[in-house]
């Protein structure tokens, strides 16, 4: 019986979460006895861990979980509306499969939230009375909106399909409305701590909205927004994966196939704006103050940038890999095999270029047959002019690839074809040879002019591949099929390899969450509330990579536990073991519940649509 | 079950070779900047180089004041032989006592010559707490003196609790007047045609239009009037906070206020 | 470049390329081995002067990741793969060179420990903080210099006075020769005649990445302050360079500046601009 083949599993997580809770308590516990060192009211420690690294944990788990719950909601509207327009059950569907996971999330962001809340209230008291003098009114919506939040998330779970159409998409849109406004008002209180606004040389408030809209208060709304839904979709996909590497049936590896496809293509999709907020946080920060600036960029958090290069170019190289993947499912992908190895070496390359510091780590033998701890040849690519084109080029690059992957199965029909393609064809020289021509350009320009030249390297990347999506769109309508997409035909390691980009955009939200945090130093509020505690300093990379790495891991622990939860929902009723009666009340027959040589429904496998050439099609339609 | 232990132990795995690369790059720990640790239980000796230390950083004091011939005395009184002269410049007051009104309260008594405008360094910006300011004493007793200041010397300034100032008050109306004390420009400029390290700004409204002193305060070295020295201005400013911290209203009271004269 | 390497490695994949599509089938494992070996060599002999091994390390992991997501990317290709594998350890035939893989693997290893122990003692690879964050300001004898806005009070004057100019430039010639090129070299490249005993190596002012990339407020702070206002980060520190603001008079060291980019032909970076 199901129930019982789970039970260990279940009996499992309910020890890891006892013992969770009971760790806290102990903790808790240990907080009550007097442990602060006398005359010294201002911090009490965390048994075990201390107090920063247990706030640390704490705080990027509920980060990632508030990170998803409202990144969800975002794409399943869109889903949903396509759905809706479109009149494409599936589309429904797959909205559906993701709000699934939103209720154990939404649950799980609250208690974390809770948790820091009360962490910073028994760990760090002088500061978060001082937080809470300054933004007194704040938490007042803070907490309305979390009704709210809490109203419309159930009423669109639990009303899927309740509703008319319109309404639940209202539901919908209003949930997405107050999620991101939540996510502002709590923006407004951690920017506030990098660059403080709004108050005079003592600290004292002098207007509470200046301390909102700080500096860098925007530009983490943006950043935060866009980044949201790449590590959204991820988990999606990750999701996906999940459900695809236990299916029992052709039918349920197609429609996880197909899941695990749409959150990567979100997650991609979402991914490449958000190098851009992320110039515009870093000409903030240095506007706000130069040295805060210069010790994110120049000081010992460069080489924080090193590893962010290899999270990064790893995110491309897996995004990619899944891809080329996936074209074996496509029936007369085959075409496309022997670009791949062009593909990748121009990733590796660019890949290459962009991990390559500046500054390098060599023994004095090395030094003195460099002479200086510069090396003449890859000095060239240590520098922004070269990093830029890297990351324009991979951009361009996984464009390609995609490219490739949409026409994998089609074969124009339109008399202009080969001139189409010439010119498709044209546009990628000549933006690639611009792109690499102003990188070259920015060696012998002023550092200014250098600076201004990354905006028309973008502006043509962003060119090329909307002109080229637009040809290819008339290029190949009432194109000849060579085959359909067989949804489910994919090896497991492509699975996997979503998995890696899960992972890996987790780690790289934990590392830049570290990288905001840790650039204030030895301040609670940047210049004006000084850590006089005993984590005032600022800890070595390969520490900060541990508790990140341990955050990860005790992030995807709980994930588990929301996917097995969220599978819940369509499991059957439980009955004793004995034969169980035919009438078993289940809304549907669940796969697993079959026996595997039932004969599946075959015609829903294939051909499962891509959301935005739905859209497409639907907006031909409609002019 | 099986695939969901298998990527669990992806993630482990794919988690540790992050951790791998994070320990690749060089480990440096950063330790926050040592605390000038100020007990009740210093020393005079203890306490001179801890006030001079104020006195050249915190304390903002060289901005305006010069250590016997290591600088040009520009703005205010060179300090070099101070802790000599200070029984002697006020009848009747010690040396602590004159050293500790000249901090607390500098414009009771202004050095013949100079022009009144060094603000209380007790309230902020400066903001030196009381013991900050016994061990800047001992400093200047030091300095051609012999101290005598202990931490527990008693001053009757002590004890007043920093308040915010006026300028930066939320609802009073910036008046000119006061943001023309607050950020300081009383020290160099007078309104009343005296000579200062900055030209006089007497009738400065009848000779310049509004466009005019609006650049010359926001960029002081772009017009420079013959005889002063470029870069004075914009640092004094700078240390004062004033181009971080004045509202577009301060700035039109201060307008106001000049084109008064 | 070592141009000669170089195209040897070149010249050696395309007889590869030649006899491999011609006489022998060479699947796509041997493919990554050689294109892999290739690199390798090219990195580690093609480059002169030749990069540290750190980063050779980190070219060779990325090199790797992408060859393995090559291999995988194709289910054939893989499958094939993983079957000549599982008969080069299997099959009877291959029993010999099997034999000499299992000798040969702990053989290397053992050399490889062999040898990093008979290497002579060492200091530890380090990274240094090239440009660390300067501080806010500083002060000069008795004077706060903020760095974020004090500009070379005499940067002007090439433009109104060329004349004074020319002078100050003079100035800080005399100054560099009598002061600073005993380390930094004659020709600014850090080459004097104490270079050799010291690590790290002065700075080479020619490179482009030093002098050019900073703003002359930071160069006065580094002569001025020398090694010892180095910040903490910058440590493992064990520069050599004095503190000149003993030695020298603020027009002096803004002389020497002066000098330094005149002499490289660079121009100071602008303030007020982000990295």
């Amino acid at each position: 019986m199901t129930i019982n083949r789970r039970s260990p599993v279940l009996r499992a997580a309910c020890i890891a979460f006892l013992a969770f809770i009971v760790l806290i308590l102990t903790g808790e516990v240990a907080f009550g006895a007097p442990q602060e060192a006398p005359g010294d009211g201002d911090y009490r420690t965390m048994p075990f861990v201390g107090s920063r690294v247990f706030m640390w944990v704490v705080a990027e788990l509920h980060l990632m979980f508030a990170a998803f719950v409202l990144a969800v909601p975002m794409f399943a509207l869109v889903i949903e509306y396509i759905g809706y327009k479109t009149g494409d059950k599936r589309f429904d569907e797959l909205a559906y499969d993701f709000t699934k996971l939103l209720s154990v999330s939404f649950s799980f962001t609250a208690t974390l939230g809770a948790l820091l809340t009360f962490g910073l209230i028994i760990l760090y008291p002088a500061l978060t009375d001082y937080l809470v003098k300054i933004f007194s009114w704040t938490f007042l919506p803070y907490v309305l909106l979390f009704f709210f939040e809490a109203i419309f998330l159930y009423s669109y779970y639990y009303g899927w399909g309740k509703f008319s159409p319109r309404v639940h998409l209202f539901l919908g849109l209003m949930l997405n409305i107050v999620g991101t406004a939540i996510m502002f008002i709590a923006n407004a209180w951690l920017t506030f701590m990098n660059t403080p606004n709004g108050i005079d040389e003592l600290g004292n408030l002098t207007s509470v909205w200046d301390a909102i809209n700080n500096y860098i208060w925007m530009p983490i709304n943006i950043h935060r927004l866009i980044a949201n839904v790449a590590f959204g979709g991820a988990i999606g996909a990750a999701y996906g994966a999940y459900k695809f590497l236990g299916a029992k049936t052709d039918q349920e590896r197609a429609h996880y196939d197909w899941m695990g496809y749409i959150g990567n293509f979100i997650a991609i999709c979402a991914l490449l704006p958000l190098p851009f907020a992320g110039y515009w946080l870093g000409v903030e920060i240095y506007a706000y103050d130069q040295s805060l600036g210069i010790t994110l960029m120049g000081g010992t958090f460069s080489w924080l940038f090193i590893i962010q290069a290899v999270l990064i170019g790893n995110l491309f190289l897996a995004a990619n890999y899944y891809l080329w993947l996936s074209m074996g499912r496509i029936a007369g992908a085959e075409r496309y095999r022997r670009f791949i190895k062009y593909l990748l070496a121009l990733i590796t390359i660019c890949f290459i270029v962009w991990a390559t510091p500046h500054s390098l780590v060599a023994t004095v033998e090395e030094a003195r047959a460099m002479g200086g701890s510069h090396h003449p040849i890859l000095n060239v690519l240590g520098v922004m002019s070269a990093k830029n084109t890297a990351v324009n080029l991979l951009i361009l690059t996984t464009y390609v690839s995609f490219l490739l992957y949409r026409r994998a199965n089609k074969e124009a029909t339109v008399s202009w074809a080969k001139m189409g393609n010439l010119i498709q064809f044209s546009i990628f020289a000549v933006v690639v040879i611009f792109v690499v021509f102003l990188g070259v350009y920015g060696y012998f320009v002023d550092a200014q002019t250098r600076i201004g030249l990354s905006q028309p390297q973008v502006m043509s990347v962003l060119f090329a591949m909307v002109a080229v999506t637009v040809i290819d769109i008339f290029l190949f309508k009432n194109a000849r099929k060579r085959g359909e997409i067989a949804w489910g035909k994919i090896p497991g390691r492509a699975q996997y390899a979503l998995f890696f980009l899960a992972i890996t955009f987790t780690w790289l939200m934990g590392l830049m969450g570290y990288v905001r945090a840790g650039m204030r130093q030895h301040w609670h509020v940047y210049g004006v509330i000084r850590d006089t505690s005993v984590d005032a300093y600022t800890p070595t990379l390969g520490f900060a990579g541990l508790v990140v790495s341990v955050t990860v891991i005790i992030f995807f622990l709980f994930l588990a536990i929301v996917f097995f939860l969220s599978g819940l929902s369509g499991k059957k009723n439980w009955a004793p073991k004995s034969p169980p009666p035919p009438e078993a009340t289940t809304t549907e027959p669940l796969p697993d519940a079959e026996p595997a040589t039932e004969p599946e429904k075959e015609p829903e496998v294939a051909g499962l649509p891509n959301p935005l050439a739905s859209l497409l099609r639907f907006i031909r339609k409609k002019s | 079950m099986k695939h969901a232990l298998q990527i669990f132990g992806f993630t482990i795995l794919v988690s540790a070779f992050y951790w791998y690369v994070s320990l690749w790059v060089p480990q440096k720990r950063t330790d926050p900047p040592e605390d000038i640790v100020i007990s009740a239980s210093l020393t005079t000796d203890e306490m001179i180089p801890i006030g001079e230390e104020i006195v050249a950083g915190k304390g903002t004091c060289l901005t305006c004041h010069t250590m016997g011939e290591s600088g040009t005395g520009l703005r205010f009184p060179d300090l070099g032989n101070i802790g000599a002269i200070a029984s002697e410049r006020v009848a009747g007051q010690s040396d602590v006592d004159y050293l500790a009104e000249s901090m607390y309260d500098p414009n009771a008594y202004v050095v013949e010559g100079f022009v009144a405008g060094m603000p209380n360094v007790s309230r902020p910006p400066v903001a030196l707490t009381d013991q900050e300011i016994l061990t800047v004493i001992a400093y200047l007793q030091s300095l051609g003196g012999t101290p005598t200041v202990t931490m527990d010397t008693p001053l009757q300034w002590q004890g007043q609790a920093p308040a915010p100032t006026a300028a930066t008050a939320p609802d009073a109306p910036p008046d000119g007047a006061t943001v023309f004390t607050t950020y300081a420009c009383n020290t160099c400029h007078s309104l009343d045609g005296a000579a200062g390290a900055g030209p006089t700004l007497q009738g400065i409204g009848s000779r310049q239009t509004r466009e005019e002193v609006t650049a010359s305060i926001r960029e002081p070295d772009a017009i420079l009037v013959e005889g002063f020295a470029p870069g004075v201005m914009a640092a004094t400013l700078n240390a004062f906070g004033f181009y971080d911290n004045v509202t577009d209203a301060e700035f039109e009271a201060l307008l106001d206020y000049l084109m008064e004269q | 470049m070592n141009i000669f390497v170089l195209l040897a490695i070149i010249a050696a994949l395309v007889a590869i390329q030649v006899v491999g599509t011609r006489f022998v089938k060479l699947n796509r494992l041997a493919w990554m081995a050689i294109w892999w070996i290739a690199l390798y060599l090219a990195l580690s002999f093609g480059i002169d002067p030749p990069l540290p091994t750190t980063i050779i390390a980190l070219f060779m992991a990325i090199v790797t990741l992408a060859l393995l997501a090559y291999l995988s990317a194709d289910s054939e290709e893989l499958e094939t793969a993983k079957n000549t594998i599982v008969s080069f350890m299997t099959e009877r035939k291959y029993m010999v060179p099997l034999l000499i893989a299992v000798v040969a693997i702990p053989l290397l290893v053992a050399f490889k420990v062999y040898s990093d122990m008979t290497q002579p003692p060492q200091p530890p690879a380090s990274g240094r903080t090239i440009h660390p964050p300067p501080p806010a300001s500083i002060n000069f004898e008795g004077n706060t210099i903020n760095l974020a806005t004090a500009n070379n009070p005499y940067r002007d004057l090439e433009e109104s006075d060329p004349e004074a100019f020319a002078q100050h430039n003079a100035n800080g010639r005399r100054i560099y020769f009598e002061n600073c090129f005993y380390c930094h070299g004659d020709n600014m490249e850090g080459s004097g005649m104490f270079a050799h005993g010291y690590d790290p190596l002065p700075a080479n002012f020619n490179d482009p990445t030093t002098i050019s990339q900073l703003q002359e407020s930071y160069l006065f702070w580094r002569i001025a302050k020398g090694a010892p206002g180095l910040p903490g980060e910058s440590t493992p520190w064990a520069s050599a360079m004095p503190a000149w603001e003993n030695f020298l008079t603020e027009e002096e060291i803004w002389d020497v500046i002066i000098f330094l980019y005149e002499f490289t032909g660079y121009e100071p970076r602008a303030q007020g601009m982000p990295h």
